[in-house]
């Protein structure tokens, strides 16, 4: 794989460094409002990769990614209740487990599906899973569960926080830079030829599927714990699905950062909705339209106006380079 | 490349211990019989060329020996081992490689990254060093960073050939790969094959073009209609009266 | 046996008007290789269209249907050619792209008219709302059967404009092969956005039937996509034909399930079936679809 131009490689690296110490030293800059804000970004940042690990890397469009999410929630919420009572972290370890069973057992059969079989098939087993935990008792019914209140936003923050810097971690070291990343992006475009290499499709699908799973749990599972109360609608629903899949869409499908910055983008607007009109089916239409204006305008997504064109420089090198002449003339 | 300087070949019969047995194989799509009991061989260190009309079954061959089709009967031995049925990544791991008739390229990942791709289940140690050997084998480094997608249609042929080179096979499966390339691009590939037949790679080729067929190849297997009709040099074949009614339309 | 027979009744009839925006929904399918995520969209918004114009005219409802035809035709036959375009384009994954084209016009659909016209549930009236007829032991509700007259005379107008007519041999062939059908001469451009306006207006007829017999109401949306999933899911996708059983089928368990179990398992109960139908013969039944 060609190596990037010195010069952006460094400007990339160094950003990426400030932006984490900006990051980690956030909750001594900010109040606790903005504090929130920043920790649901994160986690929408988060959920975005996760999402964009199958969505993207190997092109399976799953319309029920909000599943495990939901999973990761409920164990946590049941798990912590009593006459359980559990600590947090092993609530979490637990809803890991948990999700990455139910991936198995449902991914197997489903990624054998194709393009929009496995769209709607993915869709209908997270609409089952919500109409399920609303008929169950166990589940708290439509009336959802509470768990324990602790709060300490600064905990939440970190947590999520360390969940969003693993979960890109993850997906660059097994995704952009190993082997088996370029396994899967080999089944995404083109699985016959993928086979006719010796790559185990079906295994390496599921696979994907089942660390896509266990990430959306992790963040599902802190996201129990931050906000006490949750209910078949708020972890199951649809339209957390929803905004993932546009959140990916408009960042750029298939990139490292692209899930991050359509999550932040995203959010940003819905809060920004949220806190000037006080609803959010606003923000549905909107997010229809990003959609729609993406689809149409910017199938790459935002990403994907950085990216490298047969060969030459990326947007970033040209802008890099604009930048060195003009501080100090012709000099390299 | 003129038969005077074709390389060495071995005998042109068969050998005795072919890497590619295959008997009786049958397969239907619907009411269509794509393979009506086809047997040939391929012997090790032999490049077969495979000819017949379009719609013949030479493509379904292709897929029913790499694995990507379910025959309904017959027998498939590679190398020994009895393969008819067996999954397409398995088959490719035991050493069979195939190239795709319409190029079938990661689109969305760079040349150097679609060499790779070939070999990340496989020999990965030393992978990097050769896929720049297979750039610089078939000339393609100068577009060793550009996305599959925006290759030229012969770069496209080149790539797809790279591919099955880097998967280090004992046998590859050429699918039409110098069909409508620049004569150029041809004698790059044609160069390759021989180079990695001195390598102990056999080769099985479908192709269209007689010249080619004539220059390169060791010995012919006309199809038709699902079956082989019969094999042998293309110098015997040509005299064959049923071949050329079969394949070129008129008795000799 | 009684409850048996009202119930099998109220969901045959139901069962047929969802046959008509399924069936469109296939032909969609059939001819522009589009899963058209937003069919529930278009529903509801018929139904809409049908309670505004019981609201702000004093019409019967039924007045709407050949208005939400005409409307809904329009807008469909200027959508079309968009979605023609994605679907076809040159970039990576049309078949992606489209599908998510869809998914974000329903979307924004839904988003549209929770903004505009909030959670509140709306009904379409007409002469027949709230008037029954008793059949034996079953009651009917004429609204249904009404519906339903109106839904049998929609596929059957449809039908006779494909099998019938050129134009209608023209959408046939070329949901069938494309290619062949653009050699002997068909505008598939053309023809698509036709179709999808077609089906559109359709589809919107189905919703003011559906808003006289249930209600209005933009969550609803989804429960209709996912009838159109489930018919062609079950049918084969792009299959006509099996639709209407299937639809039948679909309205039948619904009224079961609704009766029986309980209305809040009726969903669990079709999303169930959907999923399993999908692990076992994805592609139809009968392996019709494509």
């Amino acid at each position: 794989m060609a190596v990037q131009p010195m010069k952006s490689r460094w400007l990339g690296l160094l950003l990426l460094g400030a932006l984490l110490v900006v990051l980690v030293l956030l909750p001594l800059l900010v109040n606790n409002y903005w504090l929130r804000i920043a920790t649901g970004a994160l986690m929408w940042a988060g959920l975005a990769c996760s999402w964009n690990m199958l969505g993207g890397y190997a092109g399976y469009i799953n319309f029920g990614h909000s599943a495990f999410f939901g999973l990761g929630a409920y164990a946590t919420a049941l798990l912590m209740a009593d006459p359980l009572g559990l600590p947090f972290t092993v609530t979490v370890l637990a809803g890991i487990a948990v999700t990455a069973a139910c991936a198995v057992v449902i991914g197997a059969p489903t990624l054998r599906l194709r393009g929009a079989y496995f769209a709607i098939a993915t869709w209908a087993f997270a609409e089952v899973l919500i109409q399920f935990a609303t008929v169950m008792d166990f589940t708290g019914g439509i009336g959802g569960l509470s768990l324990p209140p602790f709060l300490n936003e600064r905990f939440f923050y970190f947590a999520m926080l360390a969940a969003a810097v693993l979960t890109y971690l993850a997906t660059w070291a097994l995704f952009e830079r190993s082997r088996f990343g370029l396994k899967v992006k080999a089944l995404r475009d083109h699985e016959p030829a993928a086979e006719a290499m010796g790559i185990n499709t079906a295994l390496v699908k599921l696979q994907t599927f089942v660390l896509s799973a266990i990430t959306a749990s992790v963040f599902g599972a802190i996201f129990a714990y931050w906000v006490t109360f949750i209910n078949p609608r708020s972890v199951f629903g649809g339209d957390i699905t929803d905004q993932m899949v546009v959140m990916v869409l408009l960042g750029g499908l298939g990139t490292l950062w692209g899930p991050a910055i359509g999550g932040v983008a995203l959010f940003v607007v819905n809060r920004l909705i949220w806190m000037y009109w006080g609803d959010t089916a606003f923000y549905i239409a909107i997010l229809g339209a990003a959609i729609v204006l993406v689809v149409l305008f910017l199938p790459n997504g935002i990403a994907g106006l950085f990216a490298r064109r047969r060969g030459g420089a990326t947007v970033l090198d040209k802008t890099v380079e604009k930048l060195a002449r003009a501080g100090g003339g012709d000099r390299n | 490349m003129s038969a005077a300087t074709r390389p060495q070949a071995p005998e042109p019969v068969a050998a005795a211990d072919p890497i590619l047995v295959v008997r009786g194989l049958h397969k239907h799509f619907g009411g269509i019989k794509a393979a009506n009991g086809v047997d040939l061989e391929v012997g090790r260190r032999e490049i077969a060329g495979l000819i017949g009309p379009n719609g013949s079954g030479k493509s379904t061959l292709f897929s029913l020996v790499s694995g990507t089709v379910t025959p309904d009967k017959g027998e498939v031995r590679f190398d020994g081992r009895d393969i008819a049925g067996q999954s397409a990544y398995k088959v490719a791991r035991l050493g069979l490689a195939r190239t795709f008739q319409i190029p079938a390229l990661f689109d969305n990942m760079t040349v150097t990254e679609n060499l790779l791709a070939a070999a990340a289940e496989g020999h990965w140690a030393g992978a990097r060093e050769r896929a720049a050997e297979t750039l610089a084998l078939l000339r393609l480094e100068h577009v060793a960073d550009n996305r599959a997608s925006d290759l030229s249609g012969g770069q496209q042929k080149l790539l797809e050939f790279g591919r099955a080179v880097m998967r280090q096979a004992a046998l590859i499966l050429l699918d039409e790969v110098t069909a409508g390339v620049h004569p150029n691009i041809r004698k790059i590939i044609l160069e390759a094959i021989a180079g990695l037949r001195q390598r102990g790679v056999s080769f099985l080729i479908i192709e269209h073009d007689m010249e080619m067929v004539r220059n390169v190849c060791d010995r012919i297997i006309v199809m038709d209609s699902g079956r082989v009709v019969t094999s042998g040099r293309f110098e015997d074949i040509v005299r064959d009266s049923e071949v050329m009614q079969t394949y070129l339309g008129r008795p000799q | 046996m009684d409850l048996f027979l009202q119930t099998l009744l109220n969901g045959l009839l139901i069962g047929g008007v969802i046959a008509t925006f399924t069936i469109a929904f296939q032909l969609t399918f059939g001819v522009l290789h589009v899963i058209d995520f937003a069919v529930g969209g278009w529903v509801v918004l018929g139904g809409y269209l049908g309670y505004y114009m019981v609201a702000a005219f004093g019409l019967d409802g039924f007045v709407a249907i050949p208005v939400a035809f005409v409307l809904f035709g329009a807008v469909g036959y200027l959508i079309g050619p968009i979605l023609y375009n994605v679907r076809n384009s040159r970039t990576a994954r049309p078949e992606l792209m489209a599908l998510a084209l869809t998914f974000g016009l329903f979307t924004l659909l839904r988003g549209g008219m929770l903004t505009a016209w909030g959670f509140n549930t709306r009904n379409v009236t007409t002469a027949l709302s709230g008037e029954s007829l008793m059949v034996g032991p079953v009651t009917v509700p004429l609204i249904r059967v009404a519906a339903a007259l109106f839904a049998v005379a929609i596929a059957g107008g449809l039908f006779v404009f494909l099998y019938r007519t050129r134009y209608g041999l023209a959408i046939r062939a070329t949901a069938e092969n494309r290619h062949n059908a653009a050699l002997m001469g068909v505008n598939i451009r053309r023809l698509s956005a036709n179709v999808y306006g077609l089906y559109a207006g359709i589809t919107a007829m189905a919703g003011v039937l559906m808003g006289a017999i249930y209600s209005v109401n933009p969550e609803s949306g989804l429960r209709y996509t996912l009838f159109a999933f489930f018919v062609a899911v079950l049918a084969g996708l792009g299959s006509v034909g099996g639709a209407l059983v299937a639809a039948l089928l679909l309205g039948v368990i619904e009224a079961y399930v609704a009766t029986y179990v309980g209305a809040s398992y009726s969903l669990l109960a079709i999303f169930s079936t959907l999923f399993l139908v999908l692990l076992v013969s994805p592609r139809g039944i009968l392996r019709r679809g494509l």
